[in-house]
Formats: C-alpha cells, structure tokens, sequence
C-alpha cells in the first residue's frame, strides 16, 4: 500500500522538484514575461501620463479597463465556483482539476484586481474607498457599487487565496519532505505550517477546506452581481437590466470552466498527466463546459426578450448593441460562447486536445466580447443624441489586455513549475479507496 | 522738483488718482512720478552707505533689495512693458489686493466699436464682459469679446523689433523706433504708403489728418478682409453717397434677412439679437423673421421661414420682391417673394429688409429701395453717415498692390492687419511687399505680413493701449488700458504720433483728440467728461444723427449671374472670423454652431450635392476659382443651397504662431479681388479625405421630449404630473435654492456663453487629438439638433450645462463622496477628493461632466497662467469637473450679502453665460424667492426638465420653444 502511494506521488512531486525544465517551459516563460514586461510598461506611463493614453472619452469613459476587470474576475469566478463545488460535493474530478481551478481563480483575481486600481485618474489615492478614520472624518459613499466592488473583490481575493492555500498545504508539506535543496526545503517547510500529517491534523484541514469552500459559493454570487451592479444600477439605458447579475454569474461560469479546460488539457498533455487527468475527468469538464454553453444561449435569449420588452430608450440601446457598431462583437460572443462549444456534443471532439483548447479559448474571448459589447455599447445610444459617441482602444489600452495575458501565463508557468499540478493528498486518497 | 522728498502725501493722492471707486485711469504716468522716485530715495536712504555687513544690515539689505526690484522697473514710460501700473508702496484707497478692479474699455471689429468690461485682479487681465451702457453690446459678449483676453497673453505674440525677421533686442525700442521715423518721413513722404485696417476711432482720423499734413506725399490705404465695402456701394447706387444702414429689430414686425448672418457676422449683432429677442419676449412671438440665404445661419435657425437660395439666385429673388411689392400680381415673379412682399406691405414701415455684407452691392441697393417703398427709412431703418469711411478706388489694397508693382513704392507702413495673408490671392501681396525697399509692420505676431516686410514693430493689445472708437449707431467709445504691457510694443495710434510729431503717449494722444471735440466746456470741464467717459466707456449722446436720403432713380438693369457651375461663398469663420484667432486656443476649439467642428475648417456643401458628387463628409476636393485652386475637406450640411460651397475664412496660416499654424484650409488663396465673397467656381472630387475633429454628429432627434417645442396660443411645454416616487426622503431647502432656467426661444446658439464659461471657469484647451478623442472640456456645451428635410432642415440649440438634479445620479456612484450635494441645492464637484473612478460620468444622462484624461494644463496648448481666475481653482490631471454654476460668484454675492446683513438680492448674482448671452436666454437665481426672475421663468408654462421622467429633479430648466409662426399667424 505504502510503496503504491509513493509511485503515485513521485511524478507529480517530481515536477516542482525537478532540477531542471524543459526549453519549452523557458521559452514560454520568457515570452510571457516579456508581456509583463510590456505590462509594466503601460502601467508606469499609465500613471505618468494619466488614463489618457487609453481611448476612453466622454461618454465612455470606461474602455479596456473595465472590459479586462469584468472579464479576468468572470473566469477568477468561474473557476473558482468550479472548484468549490468539487470541493463540497467530492467529486472525483475534484482530484484532478481542483488545483487547476483554483490557480486559475487566484491568477485570474491578480489580474483583475489591478484593475480597479490602475483604471482611477489618480491611482495613487486608491485607498479612499477603504473605510479609515481619515482626518477629515469623510467616509467612503456606502451607496456606490465602487464601494461594494472593493470589499467584493477583496474578498474574493482573500477567499480564494484562502482555498488554494488551504487546499495546498499537505502537498506542501509531501514537496518538504522530499525537496532534497536545503532552501527548498526551508521555504516549502514554511509554507507547510508544520504539517505532520497527523489524524488531527486531517480532520481539521477537511474542515477548514469545506468551509472555505463554502464560503466561496456566496461570494462568487455577490462577486460577479456586484461586478454586474457596477453597470446595471446606473441610468445607462444599455446597462440598466435586472438581468445582468444573472448574466454575469453564469457567463461567468462557463468563462472559468473553458479556461480550467484548457489548462487541464494543455497540462495533461505536456505534463504527461494523463495518468491523473484521465478522459473521464477531461469528458466531464468538456459536458461541463457543453451544458453551461447552453445556459449561456438561454442567457442571450433572455436579454433579446428582455430588450423587448423594455421601454424605448432600453430597446433602442440594446438593439443597437446587436445591429450598430459593435454589432459584430456582439454575434461574435454569441457565436463563441454558444455555438461553437456545441461541437464538444462529440465525444472525440470532448478528447482532442485541439478541440477543447479551440473551445475553451473561443468561450473566453467569446466572453471579453460580451463584455466589451455591454460596456461600450451602453453609450452608444445614450439619452441625448448630441452626446453619442464611439470607443476604440489605443495601443497602450490593448497592452493591458495583452499584458495581463501575459501575467496570467507567467503564474501559470510558475506554478507548475514551483506546486503540484494536481492535488497529491487527494490522488492519494482516491487511490487508496480504490484499493481498499 | 515741487514736492518734497518725503512727500508721501503727494504720492498717496497720485496713486489714489481721481477715479472712481472700481476703476483705473491714467495709470501709465504714476509710475514714472516724480514723487515715485523721490520717496524711494528717502526710504532707503542707507543703501549706498552699507559697510561692514552684520546680521541685521544684510537682512534689511535683502529686504530692500527685494522692495527695489519692484521699485526698479519704474520710470521708462510704460513703453518696456514692465513698469508696473500701480506700485503698492502703500495700499491704494479702493483697491485691495485680489479684489478684482473693473475697467471700461473699446474693442474693435472691422473698424467698429464694442463696448467691454474688463475684470483685472492684481494687474492681470482676466476676463471680459459686455458693457452695459454701450450700444453695441448692451453688457453682452459674443465668443471673440471673450477670447480677446486669451489673445492678450498669446505666448507667440511678437515681444520685440525685428528687421529682416531678427530679432532686434539692443537697447531701448524708443531708440529703435527714432530712425524707422525718420525714414519714413524722409522726402515729405513721397514714396510713402500708408495700409492701416478700416478703423472708427476719431484720434486715428485726427493723427492720420496731422500725418497727412506734415507728409502730404503719403499715400494711404485700407483694408480688411472682411470690410462691408458692397454696403456702401448699395447706398451709393441707391442714395448716391455711401451710408450705414442701421437697423431696428426692435421695431420691426416683418423681417426679411437676405444674406449674412444679422446675429453673429453682421457689425451689431449682439444689438441686433437682443432686439429681436426683447421684443418677442416681450410681444409674444408677433415678428415674423424670414431668412433668405444660401448656407445656414443663426438667423436662418431663428427664423420663421427659411428660403434657401443659390447666392446666383438672390439679385432675381430680392427683385422679384420689389417688383412684387408694386405690383402683387406681377407675372413670372417667384411666388415665395410674392408671399413675402405682401407679407412686407402688410408692415408697412413696420417691415425690415437687412442684407448681409456678402451680397452684392445691388442686393443692398434693391434693399434700401424696399424699405423707401414700405416707408421704412423712419422706422425700422435709419441711415447714417459711415462710421467707418469707405474706402475709395485709389485707397484700396489692389490700388497699393498696383503702385508697388508700377515701383512706386519707396516706403511701406503697415499699421496693424495681415495682408499677405488674407489679401486676395490674385494680388501676390506677400511677394509684393518684398519688393519695397522699406516696409515696416506693426502687428502682434510676427505673421505672414511681418516676415514679407524688413522691420516688424510689436503692437499691444487693445488691452494695454489708450484709443477710441465709434460703435455702429456712431457713439463713440474710449479704450483704456486694463493692465500694463506684457512687452514693450506700441498701439497704432502712438505709431500714428509719432508720425505726426505728436510723441507715443496713447493717453496724451487720445486726450487731445477729445479736448478739441470738447473744446467749448473748457479744461476743467474737460477732467470730468474725460474721467465719466472712461468710466463709462461711451461718450453720453454721441451717437450719430441719422441723415434722410431717398433713392435716386430706378433700379439698375440686373446684373448677370457669373459663369460656371458651382457657387463659391466665402465667410468669416465662426471661430476665428478672418483668421486673427487663429492662435487663440480657446475660439480654435470652439465648435462651431451648425457642424460643431473644431480645430479645422472645411467647405460646406449640401448633402444633395455631395451624393451627386460621391463625397462624403472629410473627402477632398479641389476647388478651382478664376484659375486658382486649393484642396479642401468638405463638410456635408444641411440646409446648404446646392451646387452651393461655402468656404469658411481663416485657417491654413502659417504665421499665426505655434497653435494656429497648419489648422485647415486657407480659402484666401482661391479669393479674387473682383468677387472676394460670392463667385463661381468648379469643384473636382479626389481621391484622398481627412477625418474632421467634431464634438456632435449628424444625429437626428430621437425623441420630443428634448426640444419642446410650444405653440404661441398654447404654450405649455408638459402636462405637470405628480412628481414620480423616489427611495429618497424630500429634502428641503430653507436658504438659498440656486437655479437656472434657459430659454430654448431666446437662444440663438451664438457660442458666447461658451468661451464666457471657458474663461471664467479656468476651462483647459485640450487640442485637436484630444477633441477628436471626444475629451474636449466645455463644461457648457450647445447640443445642435436637425429636424425635417437635409434640403432645408429645423436647427435647434440647447445649452447644456450641468443640471445640478435635486436627486443626483452621479453623487450616489462615487465611492469617494467626491460629488456632493450642497445646502443650496449646488451639486458641487470636489476636486481634491476626487479620485477619478469617472463612474459619475458613466450615471450622468446630461453627459456634462469632463474629465481630466490628461494634465491639460500643462501642455503647450495650455492657456498662460496669467488668465486664470484666480477664485477657480485649477483642476488635476485625473479629476472630474464639471459646471458649477459659478460657485465662485455665489460665494462673493454671498460674503458680500453677510458683510452688509442683507440676503444676497435677486440678480446680483449671474453666472458667467447669462452674463455673456445677447438674448437673455439664461436666468439664474434664488428659486426660494418667489419673485426672482429664475423663479418666474420656471412658473412660465413653457418649463420642462430636460429627461425629467427620470426623476433626477435638475435645477436647470428649460423654456420650451416657441413653434414657428406662419405669415397667417401674425396677419390675425
């Protein structure tokens, strides 16, 4: 029992453990840095220069910034809903791809979460919106969506931290005991918290586990509505919906599903985890993928009734999103993130690498889309005619989209290099309920 | 020296002067007393004797030095621009640092006066308003008034001598000056010629008559771009002299516009608005205004009926009225000048014919013949001798340019204006001027005419300069300085002076001009009217008298309209009138009234025409006219006459200076001497096209509820529900309750409220990358609504300023309570708060907020520091700002009010676009005070919220329009 626990922990401990990487993981690490690089860039001259090197204008003065926020915090959510239900329910899959799931969620709330703050005119005076006994005794404005949106995503950032920390700790401790460099060892051993390993121990990380992940299954409600209330509680005849928070939950969902998705594939493939990513989980996460889709179709459904069934300025405001400008980002999120993810009804479709990769990066950029489409088009038929105008990104905007991108990746790569790509303990655990 | 060296006394009185409470006089020569210098002495008297230095010595020494380098400007005359006008050795009683000081002083527009208020705070300029007691203006201000004191502190006005485009900074400009005198006047003036602009100031006639005689070799010319010369030839082809026409819109109650722009282009416009419109508001809407004209005009968008007419069209149309007002019945005649004829007879003298300065002379001809038809030369029409004199054959420009090419030209004076740049192209003015050996410029940029010319003198700022000058109706204005000179730079009357031997002292030059026309009252009489003039800033009863004149014989045979397919108009910008704003950042960025275009120029063409020719709006075309062409944009407009281009004037210069240079098209070029404003030309589409920077496009409107639009019988704007339920508990408003109300009816969307605001409220100039980006800062903007036909559509106005909504949405987004909302009911903006989330522009549905995107103020295009308000504080890079109902202005009415323990009275206080607008359209004030003029324009029955069924409850209101009248309406 013993031995076949450890030859199931070996490969995947080698990985972080490993002397070596492969040039693939360098050159992508590199390419990937130098997007961060370029990141920095665009945020250093951002805050020299101020938020005019952006596109945005009056009236829309929300251009790559929000788009990028209310897209990296959708699959932050996503993701990290994914990964929480695995949790609670102890699905098989969790084994697998919990750890995907919530990497991705930690990532992908590090992108988003600068967002908020670099987008301000003076970003330097971010603080503001917290609530501290400043000299002048001026309070944040508890009515705004802004001030619900900082104690939202620091939440969220503070859960999923929570989770994936949590989630990682007796990994941590299998990669101290067997790191064989004395710094690794520290630093892993650190991390670890002391974990033994001990019944004790078990029990109470099980429970902190559920309960962490318990918490999350709120917080991505409140997380992706307040994103959602940001637009719909203003009067912007394109953005006041009921329906957004809806929209932005489930859209959401299948956002964070496809990027788990791609990863799950990409690392199971160049990973050479088949063994613990196996075709059922990759099956599941593709049906997964498949039926949230199909919600997102009902979803676009929804908002052409509702459209019609609003007053004029909101009919004319939403109708011009599907037929004006930006019309073809709108039928291109449609066509992103509902019909092409209509192939993954094939099985072999399900299991080609190709395919869910194909999937999964068209529902994501499907959804940046969407987005872009409702942020935008809010203005485009506004109140008055005189003050109708357009939007379109400048190089330094669309250097936040790419920079970000490229953070996103250089966590990833970091991560398999440096933590257990799937979750030990709970491989561990599989197996031995197996075997027993 | 009379006065003793410790005569403080003397100077105490001296500084003091004997002016009035707010207002600055004959400043100039304070600083070069006597006195001044004495008391220095005597002040400091230790400063030569400082031996070893201890402690203290070196202290008092530093703090003298320091009082000294004040001190030590004084005393060149005023001339080195850095004397200042008011040395504060001790206060001076009614003036108090920062508190603003009031000046009356003359601006000048094609030669004719116009009457402003200059603000001054500690020796800087800072804004102009109309002066009440002139008649040209009535206290109004149209946008170039506005922006003139943004040109005062142009950075690339010209700051020294040059000769031969060098810079000439050796020694004293005086002395610079003495030897370009002598050789100027060398030879009695033969070989002299003498190009000044037209000009109504009677000191420049006295100097030019003094230069005359001492030099009666000279010879000298006039010329503007945009002189209404055909106006004169009209009178003399009617009346057999020249004369002004003067119109009373006030009295009339049919008027027919042919031509021209009565409310923004034409000498008197703002007269001419507030009549027209004092008069509905006071009638009902009983005047029936027809435009009659080829491309739109704020006339045209005011009027009652618009005739669209092909500028080759009009001489027949204006004759078919004549003719029809003799003869009703007349056969062939067209029926829309039939209509109007009988309308005319109808008012009888009670009618109004005006023709623009663009039309011929025999439009202006057939027009005086109407109005002696209709009997009303004594009524809505007086005539007076011109104010302006015409100018002869022998005086025009073309008449200098044939005498240099004949090379008889020796010396060239060119005092103030830009001939080789808005000279007509067919002249070849600017290789012309090369040619004389001697030619001098005053001017103040080194421009296009300065580098033709060998040496360039700095001219100063109307601002900074002694004169005169004679409104339209011939009262006469004084011009005082309102602050010292920024450079030393000389007015064209010192110039003058000098000429004439009478010495560069503006105010000595000035003054004697008014001694001899007061000479029977004696000097000491002299004092006082001298003194109330220059408050004031008329001369009481000096309007001229009107002259009876009846038309000679019968009108002349018509004359053919020109060959070729298209008709070429030009007009003065509405931006930058001839193209002397061109460097003015706040008019380049000013959208213009009918395409809201910004930074650039472009042909109008109408949209029919366009589609025939397959342009769309930025395409290129070439327009050729009497040989020569120039690629232009086209800007698609409707309403414009087809096969009709109209090129609007001013842009394309190259010497404007760093801000002006490059912008547009430069329709001078393709300006013939023969028609310089309506021709014909041909028009070629090309290949290439620009995108045009403009802040509204072509939207139609999509609702009624924006424009309310009202009949005269039953002018109610909205049905008055219960107001909406709101989450809110209703706040009420125990002191002051601030509020606008703007009248849609009396707006004529002219644009003065909008550099009045600009200037008022420290608004950035962002440039055209940034208004092409949509960030321009206007916080009052003029949304422009087309309605009906592009042949001949409805144009709407409506001044958008904050609303400051009783239930604001912008104030519950900010998560920073960066907007807030005021015990007076203010939403107030606070700057410093702000963090830049822009969520509040995002919940605004007025879209009035403006963001700093960029550090505005600190660009090269960025307005000089100088003409900051100094009570408005300078936005950050990366903050908010928006309309604050000029806060600055409550706050002083309301300091005042305390101070006196009075409350703040109705009309004391006015924001700074009702106090620019012509027509009255803005009220503002106390909504708590049942009777305030704010309070009973909003009882008006034609008050509506804009977008109020979203409850927001903006304190800003609108009067609906009232709808436009048939000629049956007013028959009844």
């Amino acid at each position: 029992m013993r031995s076949r626990a450890r030859s199931i922990t070996t490969p995947v401990a080698e990985i972080p453990l490993a002397p070596h990487f492969g040039p693939l993981w360098w050159g992508g690490l590199l390419v990937a840095l130098s997007l961060v690089g370029l990141l920095g860039l665009t945020l250093v001259s951002s805050l020299i220069f101020g938020v005019g090197l952006w596109g945005v204008n009056i009236p829309n003065v929300w251009g790559f910034d929000l788009i990028n926020y209310a897209w990296w915090i959708g699959i932050a959510n996503g993701a990290s809903l994914f990964a929480a239900t695995l949790v609670l329910r102890r699905h098989d899959l969790r084994t697998a791809v919990n750890r995907f799931a919530e990497s991705v969620a930690l990532f992908g709330v590090i992108c988003a979460g600068m967002f908020p703050i670099v987008h301000l005119g003076r970003p330097w005076l971010f603080y503001w919106v917290f609530p501290y006994p400043a000299t002048y005794q001026v309070w944040p404005q508890f009515r705004s969506t802004l001030t619900w949106d900082f104690w939202a995503i620091s939440t969220h950032a503070i859960v999923t931290t929570l989770l994936w920390y949590v989630g990682l700790i007796p990994d941590l401790a299998t990669l101290r005991d067997r790191a064989r460099r004395p710094l690794a060892k520290r630093v892993y051993g650190v991390l670890a918290l002391g974990w033994r390993g001990s019944v004790r121990h078990w029990s109470y990380h099980q429970a902190a586990y559920r309960v962490v992940a318990i918490l999350v299954l709120p917080l991505i409600l409140v997380m992706q509505s307040t994103v959602a209330f940001e637009f719909a509680t203003t009067l912007v005849p394109g953005w006041h919906e009921t329906r957004l928070p809806l929209h932005f939950v489930a859209t959401g969902l299948v956002q964070g599903l496809s990027m788990v998705l791609v990863i799950a594939m990409l690392l199971r493939r160049f990973l050479r985890l088949e063994r613990y990513i196996d075709d059922y989980d990759v099956e599941l996460l593709g049906k997964l993928t498949l039926a949230s889709a199909l919600v997102c179709g009902y979803l676009y459904f929804d908002e052409f009734m509702a459209i019609l069934l609003s007053g004029p300025r909101q009919q004319i405001a939403g109708l011009n999103r599907m037929t004006g400008e930006y019309a073809g980002l709108y039928w291109a999120a449609v066509v992103y993130t509902v019909l092409i993810p209509q192939i993954l009804w094939i099985k072999a479709a399900r299991r080609s690498v190709v395919a869910t990769v194909f999937v999964g990066l068209g529902i994501s950029a499907g959804l940046w889309f969407d987005r872009f489409s409702l942020i935008v088009g809010g203005f485009q038929r506004d109140y008055l005619p005189s003050t109708w105008r357009s939007y379109a990104p400048t190089i330094t905007e669309t250097g936040l989209l790419v920079g970000t991108v490229g953070l996103f990746a250089a966590l990833l790569l970091l991560f398999v290099r440096f933590i257990p790509v799937v979750s030990m303990f709970e491989t561990r655990h599989d197996e031995h309920e197996e075997a027993s | 020296m009379a006065s003793s060296p410790l005569d403080t006394d003397a100077i105490r009185a001296r500084l003091s002067g004997q002016t009035g409470q707010r207002l600055w006089r004959s400043l100039e020569d304070l600083a070069d007393a006597p006195e001044m210098r004495a008391y220095v002495e005597a002040e400091f008297p230790d400063l030569m004797r400082a031996g070893s230095i201890d402690r203290r010595t070196l202290l008092r020494l530093m703090g003298a030095s320091l009082a000294l380098a004040g001190l030590g400007a004084c005393g060149d005359g005023g001339v080195s621009g850095k004397a200042p006008l008011i040395s504060r050795a001790r206060n001076v009683p009614g003036v108090a640092p920062g508190t603003p000081v009031i000046f009356a002083t003359s601006l000048e527009r094609d030669g004719y006066g116009l009457g402003v208020l200059v603000r001054a705070q500690d020796g800087r300029s800072v804004k102009v308003e109309g002066n009440p007691l002139h008649p040209a203006s009535l206290g109004a201000t149209d946008a170039f008034m506005q922006a003139e004191v943004l040109s005062l502190y142009d950075p690339d006005r010209s700051r020294s001598f040059r000769e031969n485009g060098r810079e000439r900074q050796d020694g004293d400009p005086l002395r610079l000056l003495e030897p370009i005198r002598d050789a100027l006047s060398a030879g009695e003036g033969r070989g002299l010629h003498v190009l000044m602009e037209p000009t109504a100031s009677p000191t420049a006639f006295r100097l030019v008559q003094a230069v005359r005689n001492r030099l009666p070799g000279a010879r000298w010319h006039r010329y503007a771009p945009l002189a209404g010369d055909a106006r004169h030839a009209g009178a003399t082809e009617a009346f057999g002299r020249p004369l002004d026409t003067l119109y009373d819109l006030s009295a009339a109650d049919v008027i027919v516009a042919l031509g021209g722009d009565l409310f923004l282009t034409e000498p008197g416009s703002l007269r001419h608005a507030a009549d027209y419109q004092g008069r509905r508001r006071n009638g009902g809407a009983a005047t029936r205004l027809i435009a009659v004209e080829s491309t739109p005009s704020l006339v045209g968008a005011k009027a009652d009926e618009r005739v669209v007419l092909r500028p080759r069209d009009m001489e027949a149309f204006a004759r078919d009225i004549l003719r029809a007002l003799d003869d009703p019945a007349g056969a062939a005649l067209d029926p829309r000048a039939r209509r109007l004829a009988s309308e005319l007879r109808g008012a009888g003298p009670r009618a109004l014919v005006t023709v623009g300065r663009e039309q011929p002379a025999a439009i202006h001809a057939l027009a005086h013949r109407m109005h002696a038809r209709l009997g009303a030369l004594s009524g809505t029409v007086r005539l007076l001798d011109p104010v302006v004199p015409p100018v002869a054959g022998d005086e025009s420009l073309s008449a200098l340019a044939r005498a240099i090419e004949a090379g008889s030209v020796s010396r060239l004076l060119i005092l103030g204006g830009n001939p080789a740049y808005d000279g007509p192209a067919d002249l070849g003015l600017p290789a012309l001027i090369r040619r004389v050996p001697f030619s001098v410029h005053l001017s103040s940029h080194y421009d296009e005419t300065g580098r033709a010319c060998r040496w360039h003198i700095p001219q100063c700022h109307p601002f900074e300069a002694f004169g005169d000058t004679r409104a339209v109706d011939g009262t006469a204005g004084l011009r005082q300085p309102t602050q010292a000179r920024l450079a030393p730079s000389f007015s064209r009357d010192e110039i003058l002076g000098l000429l004439a031997g009478q010495g560069l002292d503006g105010m000595a030059l000035t003054q004697a001009t008014w001694r001899a026309a007061w000479a029977e009252t004696g000097e000491a009489s002299f004092r006082g009217r001298w003194e109330k003039a220059l408050e004031d800033g008329v001369v009481e009863g000096s309007a001229s008298t009107p002259v009876a004149a009846a038309p000679r014989d019968a009108p002349g045979t018509p004359n053919a309209p020109p060959p070729g397919e298209t008709d070429i108009v030009f007009a003065p910008d509405p931006s930058l009138w001839d193209g002397r704003y061109a460097n003015n950042g706040w008019l380049q960025e000013l959208p213009k009234p009918f395409t809201k275009q910004a930074w650039g120029n472009a042909a109008l063409i109408a949209p029919e025409t366009a589609g025939r020719l397959g342009l769309s709006n930025g395409a290129h075309v070439e327009i050729g006219v009497e040989g020569r062409s120039i690629v232009a944009p086209v800007w698609l407009q409707p309403g414009q006459a087809p096969d009709t281009l109209t090129l609007p004037l001013g842009y394309g210069r190259t010497g404007a200076g760093s801000l002006g240079n490059g912008i547009g098209f430069d329709a001078y070029r393709v300006r013939p001497t023969a028609q310089p404003w309506i021709g014909s030309g041909r028009v070629r589409a090309l290949a290439s096209s620009e995108k045009l920077i403009s802040t509204q496009h072509h939207h139609a409107l999509n609702s009624d509820d924006i424009i309310r639009i009202v009949s005269a019988q039953k002018p109610v704007a909205e049905e008055r529900p219960e107001p909406p339920p709101s989450l809110y508990p209703p706040w009420t408003y125990d002191g002051y309750a601030w509020g606008m109300a703007v009248d849609l009816d009396a707006c004529i969307g002219c644009n003065a409220c909008v550099i009045a605001c600009q200037s008022e409220n420290n608004v950035a100039v962002v440039g055209p990358e940034e208004v092409a980006r949509g960030r321009e800062m206007h916080w009052l903007r003029i949304d422009r609504y087309f309605a009906g036909t592009t042949e001949n559509p409805d144009t709407y106005f409506q001044p958008v300023p904050c609303m400051h909504c009783e239930t604001a949405p912008c104030e519950v987004v900010c998560p920073v309570n960066a907007t807030v909302h005021s015990s007076e009911g203010i939403n107030d903006m606070v700057y410093n708060r702000c963090i830049g989330t822009r969520t509040c522009s995002n919940n605004c549905p007025y879209k009035v907020r403006r963001f700093n995107f960029l550090d505005y103020h600190a660009t090269p295009l960025s307005a000089s520091e100088d003409v900051m308000n100094p009570q408005v504080s300078i936005r950050d890079r990366g903050v908010m700002e928006k309309c604050t109902f000029c806060i600055q202005r409550i706050g002083e009415a309301r300091i005042n009010a305390r101070i006196e323990n009075r409350e703040v009275r109705d009309g004391e206080i006015r924001t700074a676009c009702q106090q620019a607008c012509p027509t009255q359209a803005i009220t503002f004030g106390n909504l708590n005070d049942r009777e305030s003029e704010v309070s009973r324009a909003k009882a008006s029955e034609r008050n509506y919220a804009l977008l109020g069924e979203l409850n927001t409850k903006p304190r800003t209101t609108y009067l609906a329009r009232i709808e436009k009248q048939s000629a049956g309406d007013v028959e009844k």
